[in-house]
């Protein structure tokens, strides 16, 4: 049995844990340099915000609703996620992190009831971190993402699915006719590997809910799909096709990670698989045509050899300005090990993993610059003049005075050279002692 | 520092390292050990063992003001803050008063709680029957510079 386990709107849910203010309030986190709202609190979805819309699309609902916008911060991410991510990790003989918020857990071979174990994590979680999670537990990685998913809306919205699948959705424990209806009443395009093209093809082609899909003859979809629909049919079906470790990208992070053969200890062993890893993730990174603004890494000792000394440490570094460049990811993954990296620890995994991923590649910098002439020329022009104001502002708002001098000047990359000083970004309260939240007396 | 707040007994070998947050002071323990050998038991005093049972749920915080100056908490100090013990009467808790961090003794006296300070001056904090006390961690210890 296989669970996923994510943290509710983790970017705003880290924001909140040090800033109780936000907590009710429709607060959006935004990209860190091209102003769109990366992640948005339930209130900000529910006044319409879209994931990746443009702040300057939204952002007359900072007057007219009280909406809050904040400027990404991965260093705090980074570290919330370090912190959930070995909680979690502890529940189950094998862990698979996924993304930045969350991750796959195997429970095969554990007995208990599963439900409860679930609800153990999220209380857990919640009450050492302050971060809300969803857990759902399916047969296949594709049916415990879509439990997820379940658990996730249950929560969100009551109504929706039954309430008792609230937060912790087991489908291993459901009767067939039970599972039946929670996919009859969910659309195809919430499963796990389906994205809006393929969706609206199937929406097409009569296939409209989860159950439809999985009632659909395989022959017939693979006629007219590619094999990875097929793999997912399969899945739901309860087949499992994709192991622990098989890992599609995602759209808002490219990871790699792996668990190795026997324990690591050396520096430059571990220099050599944190570099191998950033070079891979690199490759992903060109492949889809984006750029990464930022670059965690981890490495972890074993939590079940309980009597051996533990350091998990992880580090998220931001990068001066997205690249692709494979040599300057690399450089910087291997600078944060150095880091991190203490002698006498047996060390059984690594990661390293790109967040803050930019659409449009290598000259990300320049071309933004170019972006901030075009619209002045079109002034000259005398075109659309309100469009023009929603560019600039939007503009300013990306950038900040900083950012902007930071993209032409090209300074050095230090270790926590920042990739644009925004205003809007909150302290880095578990990173860096001068930030560390005040508390009155 | 209250010298009951000195590690228990076994603490030092309890919980897991994390990266930068639960660092105290960084130079002091950044060396590492002296010895990579698991067996030998011998190691440099580390403060994360030393400081930090849970340093998952262990975060720092920066105190303003003196109002628990009696208890040893004092303006400018860190406190460490762990927010996986569970919050006793007696314990110096993180309440979350008008939604900010107030550093607070807890006391418990039957149903009724209250927050109370060191300073006399200052009253103390009863939560209203209909809104909830939130607690957001229990400090565990207090870290001072001293002038040098």
């Amino acid at each position: 049995m296989f669970a996923l386990v994510d943290v509710n709107n983790m970017y705003v849910s880290c924001e909140r844990v040090f800033k109780p203010s936000l907590n009710g309030r429709p607060v959006v986190v935004l990209s860190s340099n091209d102003g769109a709202c990366i992640a948005r609190s339930n209130e900000a979805k529910d006044l319409g915000v879209q994931m990746a819309q443009p702040w300057f699309q939204v952002r007359h609902l900072e007057r007219e609703a009280g909406l809050i916008a904040l400027s990404a911060n991965f260093e705090l991410y980074g570290d919330m996620s370090s912190r959930m991510m070995t909680i979690v990790g502890q529940y189950a003989p094998r862990q698979q992190i996924y993304s930045i918020d969350e991750c796959f857990l195997d429970f095969d071979g554990v007995r208990g009831d599963l439900v409860e174990i679930g609800r153990d994590i999220r209380r857990t979680v919640l009450q050492w971190t302050g971060l809300p999670t969803s857990v759902g537990f399916g047969p296949t990685k594709t049916l415990a993402k879509l439990a997820n998913h379940i658990a996730k809306t249950a929560d969100r919205k009551p109504g929706s699915y039954p309430a008792v699948l609230a937060q912790v959705c087991n489908f291993g424990a459901m009767s067939r006719a039970e599972l039946d209806a929670v996919m009859g009443t969910t659309e195809v395009g919430c499963v796990w590997g389906i994205g809006r093209r393929i969706g609206a093809r199937l929406t097409e082609a009569g296939i409209h809910s989860v159950r439809d899909l999985v009632n659909t003859d395989i022959a017939a979809l693979r006629s007219q799909f590619s094999v990875v629909l097929e793999k997912t049919l399969l899945e739901l079906r309860g087949t499992s096709c994709l192991d622990l470790d098989d890992t599609p990208a995602g759209r808002q992070q490219i990871m790699c990670s792996r668990s190795f053969g026997s324990a690591v200890t050396e520096l430059a062993e571990l220099e050599q698989v944190v570099s191998d890893f950033a070079s891979r993730v690199a490759e992903k990174l060109r492949q889809q045509g984006s750029a990464a603004g930022a670059v965690h890494v981890f490495i972890t000792t074993s939590p079940h050899r309980k009597q051996e000394r533990q350091h998990s440490p992880s580090m998220t570094v931001p990068m001066v300005r997205p690249t692709t460049d494979t040599r300057e990811l690399a450089a910087t993954a291997t600078r944060a090990l150095q880091q991190m990296y203490r002698p006498g620890f047996n060390y059984v995994k690594a990661g390293v993993m790109l967040v803050d991923l930019h659409a449009g590649g290598a000259r990300q910098g320049e071309l933004d610059l170019f972006a901030a002439d075009k619209p002045m020329a079109q002034a000259e022009e005398n075109r659309d003049r309100a469009q023009l104001m929603g560019a600039l502002d939007a503009l300013n708002h990306r950038f900040g005075k900083g950012a902007v001098r930071i993209a032409s000047a090209q300074q050095g990359r230090g270790m926590h050279a920042s990739a644009g000083k925004q205003e809007r970004r909150s302290p880095c309260y578990t990173t860096r002692l001068d930030e560390i939240a005040l508390v009155n007396t | 520092m209250n010298s009951s707040q000195l590690p228990r007994e076994g603490v030092a070998r309890v919980g897991r390292e994390s990266p930068g947050p639960a660092v105290v002071p960084r130079a002091s323990v950044a060396i590492g050990f002296g010895s990579p050998s698991q067996d030998s038991g011998v190691g440099r005093l580390d403060l994360n063992d030393v400081l930090i049972r849970n340093p998952q749920a262990t975060f720092l915080m920066r105190v303003s003001g003196s109002a628990m100056r009696e208890a040893g908490i004092d303006d400018g100090d860190i406190v460490l803050v762990d927010r996986s013990v569970q919050p006793a009467s007696g314990h110096i808790v993180i309440a979350i008063v008008d939604d900010e961090f107030l550093c607070r003794r807890l006391v418990t006296q039957g149903s009724s709680l209250r927050l109370v300070a060191t300073d006399p001056s200052c009253a103390d904090f009863v939560p209203r029957a209909a809104q909830e006390l939130q607690v957001w961690g229990v400090v565990t210890n207090a870290i001072k510079a001293m002038p040098v």
